[in-house]
C-alpha cells in the first residue's frame, strides 16, 4: 500500500467522490487558485473548473446556509470553514436549519451535506484560530461528529461522510495533515459510528481522538517496554460514539483515561466516562475514570504556553503512570 | 517530583519477584543506571538498576519479602527534594505478605504518626472514617469506650459506615461472597482494590486447609519455591496424564557408552555420563516423534521444528530444568560437555535465562538415588516428560528358549499430555526408543529425520499425517 499523508488522503477523497457522483462539489474560501488554507483542494479547481469548486466571499454563514439548501435540493455539498473556530459564525443554518430539517420535514427532506474543518492548536495561531469546538457540535441532535486520526481513516471517513444523508461535521486536526500513512489504491469506505483499537492492551485503556491517538500510540509503544500495557481506542466517529466498543474495552482493562485536546470543562471525555458509569463495565472499575484534557483558558499565542495548555505525551505517560501506581 | 522506583516485569506472566538484598539503603546515594536491588523472579537473580539519579527513600518492601511488578518499591529523591515531596500514601500492594514474613517486627515503621489506642478502637474508628487522632482518650491509650463517647457527643449524628472499595472490588467481593469489610486495601486512602478481594479469597482457601495447631518452622512460599508449586499444579491440572513404563536391557547401549568414553579419554576429557547418553538417543527418537516434542497452545498444536531437552537438576533449595538446546545437532561429545557445563552453572546458581528457557522435552533422572522406576509431572508447555530409574543388573529372559541371562536393566517411564498424545503415539516413541538403546547403530545406520517437509511453512506445523489417525 503506498504511503500518504493526511492532506492527500482528503484530497483524494473529494476527488474521487466528485468523479463518481456529479451532485458533489465544494464550496468555502480560498480553496480555489489558492488551494486552500491548508492546500487541501490543490489542483481541484483546474480538474472540475468554478461550478463544483465554489469560492465564496467571507462569510461562513453564506457558505453553510448555501450548502444546507443545496443539499435539500438534492446537491451533496462539502463546504470547507478555513479554521474550526469560524462554525461559530454558521451556527444559526447548521443548527437550527440543517441538523433539524430532516426531522421537521417528518423524513420528506434530507441534508447530505459535509462540513470539513480544521482544528485543534500546534501552529502558532494563537486563541481565535486553533480551538477544538467538535463537544459543541456533539451537543446537537442530528449532527454526526466526525474526527480522524490517520490518512486511512480520513480517507475511509470522508467518504462514508459525503455518501451520508445526514449533515456530518469533519474535522480534521492540523498537526495531522503532514501525518503519513497506509492507504490502498483501490476503492474503500468505513462506516460511521464505529470505533477502532488503534493499540492493544490489558492495563488501561485510553479513549481518545484526532492528534491525540497518535500521541497515545506512542505512549503505549513506549511503556510496552516496561510492561505496562494500554489499550488506544480511537471512536472515530465522535457522534454517534462507538460507546459499545469502549465498555468491552473497560470491561477488559478496569481503568479509563479520556484524552482530548478539547477544553476539560462540558467536554467530550465526561460524555464518555457518563456512558461508562452507565453503562455494566461500571463493575469492572478498579480505578477513577480520569480525564487528561486542554487547559480551561484560551489557546496562547507564546509557543512554550501553546504547548503547555494541550496534553503532550511525557503529560499522557505522567497520567498513566499515575492511575496504575494509584497516585492521583 | 520524586521517581518512583518500579519493579520491572521481567515475565509475561509475571506478578511478583522477591527482593533477595537491597544493596543501597535508604538514604544513600544512587546513580541512574547502578543496581540497587537483587530480585529473584522464577528462577533465577538478577539486579535491579535505578531509574534516576538522587537519594534513595521509602523503601516499601523488605529483603525476603514478595513485591508486586511493575509497581513502586521505593521513590527516588533528585537533589533538592525531600520526604515532604513524597505521595501522601505508601500504597503497598500485598499487605499480606507483610504478615507472612517478618511476623516479629513491630509496626515502628509506620508512616505517619498516630495516637496510641487499642487495636479494637482503631477498627471501629477506621470502619466509622473517624481520625483516630481527634477522638480524645481517657487513659493512655484511646479505647473502645472513648471512640462510642466520642460518637455520641457527635449529636447523635451517626457517622456512615462504609468501606472505600472500587466497583471491580465489589463485584468480585459478591461473586466470592467476601465481606468488604474484612479487607485491608492497597489503593488510596486504604481503598479495596480488586487484587485485594482476589488475594482474600486466595487466603480464605488456604485457611480453610490448615490443620490445627501443631509446633513447626513455616517457610514462606516465595520466590522459586512458588514458582514450582504454581507451574506443577497448573500442568497437574490442565494436562491428563498417561504413564507409560519400559525396561530397556542396556547391555549395548552401555558397550557403547563405554567405548565413547574411552574416546574421550583419548582426548582427556571425562567419561560419557548415563543421561547425556540418554539425551543423545532421546533426541535422535523426538526426531521421529513430533507429537511428543509439542505444545498445545492457544488451541494449536504446535509441533516443534527443533529438539530442546530439558535436564531436571536438583539444587539446595529446589529444582531447576537447564536446556540442551538443538540436542538433536549435537554429537555425543558436544551433548556431555554441554550438560556438565549445564549442571555446573545450576549448582553455582550461574545459569542465564535463556539457558533455562526454550525446552521442548525434559528428562528427569533419578537413577543415581537408587529409585527403581517413578512418574514425573509434564514441565508446561511441553507434551511430555521421561523419568529415568536406576540401572539395575538383574536376570532376564534373553531369547525363546527361556534362557536367562542378567543384564543391565533401565526402567523409564514417560508421562505424556493425553489432550495432545494418544497411547499408542507414546508407545510408538518409547518402542523406538528402547530399540535405539539396544541397537545403538541405529543412530549411524538411519536418518535422524525421516519426515520432510513441504516448503518453508511459517510455523513449526509438520504438514504430513500424524500417524496415528
Amino acid at each position: 500500500m503506498p504511503e500518504i499523508t493526511c492532506r492527500e488522503a482528503i484530497h483524494d477523497a473529494m476527488v474521487e467522490e466528485m468523479r463518481r457522483d456529479k451532485r458533489v462539489f465544494l464550496i468555502g474560501e480560498d480553496i480555489g487558485v489558492y488551494g486552500g488554507a491548508f492546500g487541501v483542494s490543490q489542483g481541484m479547481l483546474a480538474e472540475f473548473g468554478p461550478e463544483r469548486i465554489r469560492e465564496t466571499p467571507i462569510s461562513e454563514q453564506a457558505i453553510v446556509g448555501a450548502a444546507a439548501g443545496a443539499a435539500m435540493v438534492g446537491m451533496r455539498p462539502i463546504a470547507e470553514i478555513m479554521f474550526m473556530d469560524f462554525i461559530l459564525l454558521a451556527m444559526e443554518p447548521l443548527v437550527n436549519q440543517a441538523a433539524k430539517a430532516r426531522y421537521m420535514f417528518g423524513g420528506k427532506a434530507k441534508v447530505p451535506m459535509v462540513i470539513r474543518m480544521p482544528s485543534g492548536s500546534g501552529t502558532g495561531a494563537a486563541a481565535q484560530h486553533s480551538q477544538s469546538l467538535e463537544s459543541i457540535l456533539m451537543h446537537i441532535p442530528g449532527i454526526k461528529v466526525v474526527a480522524p486520526s490517520t490518512p486511512y481513516d480520513a480517507k475511509g471517513l470522508l467518504i462514508s461522510s459525503i455518501r451520508d444523508p445526514n449533515p456530518v461535521c469533519f474535522v480534521e486536526h492540523k498537526l495531522l495533515y503532514k501525518t503519513k500513512g497506509e492507504v490502498p489504491v483501490e476503492e474503500y469506505s468505513i462506516p460511521l459510528g464505529v470505533a477502532d483499537v488503534k493499540h492493544e492492551g490489558r492495563d488501561i485503556t485510553i479513549v481518545t481522538s484526532g492528534i491525540m491517538v497518535q500521541k497515545s500510540i506512542a505512549v503505549a509503544r513506549k511503556l510496552e517496554a516496561e510492561g505496562i500495557s494500554i489499550e488506544v481506542i480511537d471512536p472515530r466517529t465522535l457522534r454517534p460514539l462507538d460507546i459499545d466498543a469502549i465498555t468491552r474495552s473497560v470491561k477488559k482493562t478496569g481503568r479509563l483515561l479520556v484524552v482530548h485536546e478539547a477544553v476539560k470543562t462540558g467536554g467530550w471525555a465526561g460524555e464518555v466516562m457518563a456512558s461508562v458509569s452507565e453503562s455494566s463495565a461500571f463493575d469492572y472499575l478498579d480505578s477513577p475514570m480520569r480525564r487528561l484534557t486542554g487547559k480551561d483558558i484560551p489557546i496562547p499565542y507564546n509557543r512554550n504556553l501553546e504547548t503547555a495548555a494541550v496534553p503532550q505525551e511525557e503529560d499522557i505517560e505522567r497520567e498513566i503512570r499515575a492511575i496504575l501506581n494509584n497516585q492521583y | 517530583m520524586p521517581t518512583p522506583f518500579i519493579m520491572p516485569k521481567m515475565d509475561m506472566d509475571q506478578e511478583t519477584v522477591t527482593i533477595i538484598e537491597w544493596l543501597k539503603k535508604e538514604g544513600d546515594k544512587v546513580e541512574k543506571g547502578e543496581p540497587v536491588i537483587v530480585i529473584e523472579t522464577d528462577k533465577i537473580t538478577s539486579e535491579v538498576e535505578a531509574p534516576a539519579n538522587g537519594k534513595l527513600a521509602r523503601v516499601l518492601y523488605k529483603e525476603n519479602e514478595e513485591a508486586p511488578v511493575t509497581k513502586a518499591v521505593a521513590y527516588i529523591l533528585a537533589d533538592g527534594e525531600s520526604e515532604a515531596d513524597l505521595p501522601k500514601v505508601a500504597e503497598k500492594s500485598e499487605p499480606k505478605d507483610e504478615k507472612m514474613v517478618n511476623k516479629d517486627e513491630g509496626t515502628a515503621d509506620k508512616l505517619t504518626t498516630q495516637k496510641a489506642a487499642t487495636p479494637v478502637a482503631e477498627r471501629l474508628a477506621s470502619a466509622l472514617h473517624i481520625n483516630i487522632n481527634q477522638i480524645p482518650s481517657s487513659g493512655k491509650k484511646v479505647t473502645k469506650a472513648d471512640v462510642e463517647t466520642y460518637i455520641k457527643s457527635l449529636d447523635g449524628v451517626q457517622p456512615r459506615v462504609s468501606v472505600a472499595a472500587t466497583p471491580a472490588a465489589r463485584r468480585v467481593a459478591a461473586e466470592k461472597g467476601i465481606s468488604l469489610e474484612s479487607l485491608t486495601g492497597s489503593g488510596p486512602r486504604g481503598r479495596v482494590q480488586e487484587v485485594d478481594v482476589m488475594e482474600a479469597a486466595s487466603l480464605q482457601i488456604q485457611e480453610t486447609r490448615k490443620p490445627a495447631s501443631i509446633p513447626g518452622t513455616s517457610i514462606p512460599m516465595v520466590g522459586m519455591r512458588k514458582r514450582i508449586a504454581e507451574r506443577m499444579t497448573a500442568s497437574y491440572r490442565a494436562a491428563p496424564h498417561i504413564y507409560l513404563t519400559v525396561e530397556v536391557d542396556m547391555t549395548e547401549a552401555e558397550n557403547s557408552r563405554k567405548r565413547l568414553s574411552a574416546l574421550a579419554d583419548r582426548q582427556a576429557k571425562p567419561k560419557v555420563s548415563v543421561t547425556a547418553y540418554l539425551v543423545r538417543m532421546v533426541a535422535w527418537a523426538l526426531k521421529r516423534h513430533p507429537y511428543l516434542n509439542a505444545s498445545l497452545i492457544d488451541d494449536e498444536i504446535q509441533l516443534w521444528d527443533e529438539v530442546h531437552i530439558g535436564i531436571a537438576t536438583a539444587l539446595e533449595n529446589g529444582l531447576i530444568v537447564p536446556v540442551i538446546h538443538n540436542a538433536d545437532t549435537l554429537s555425543i561429545d558436544e551433548t556431555n560437555e554441554c550438560l556438565r557445563n549445564l549442571t555446573r552453572q545450576a549448582r553455582n546458581g550461574e545459569l542465564s535465562k535463556a539457558q533455562i528457557e526454550g525446552g521442548t522435552f525434559t528428562i528427569s533422572n533419578l537413577g543415581m538415588y537408587g529409585v527403581k522406576s517413578f512418574t514425573a509431572i509434564i514441565n508446561p508447555p511441553q507434551s511430555a516428560i521421561l523419568a529415568v530409574g536406576s540401572l539395575v543388573r538383574k536376570p532376564v529372559v534373553i531369547d525363546e528358549n527361556d534362557a536367562i541371562a542378567v543384564r543391565p536393566i533401565l526402567t523409564m517411564t514417560l508421562a505424556a499430555d493425553h489432550r495432545i498424545v494418544d497411547g499408542v503415539t507414546a508407545a510408538e516413541f518409547l518402542s523406538d526408543l528402547v530399540e535405539v538403546l539396544e541397537t545403538p547403530d541405529l543412530v549411524l545406520f538411519e536418518k535422524t529425520i525421516q519426515r520432510t517437509r513441504q516448503g518453508n511453512s511459517k510455523d513449526a506445523n509438520w504438514t504430513d499425517e500424524p500417524e496415528h489417525e
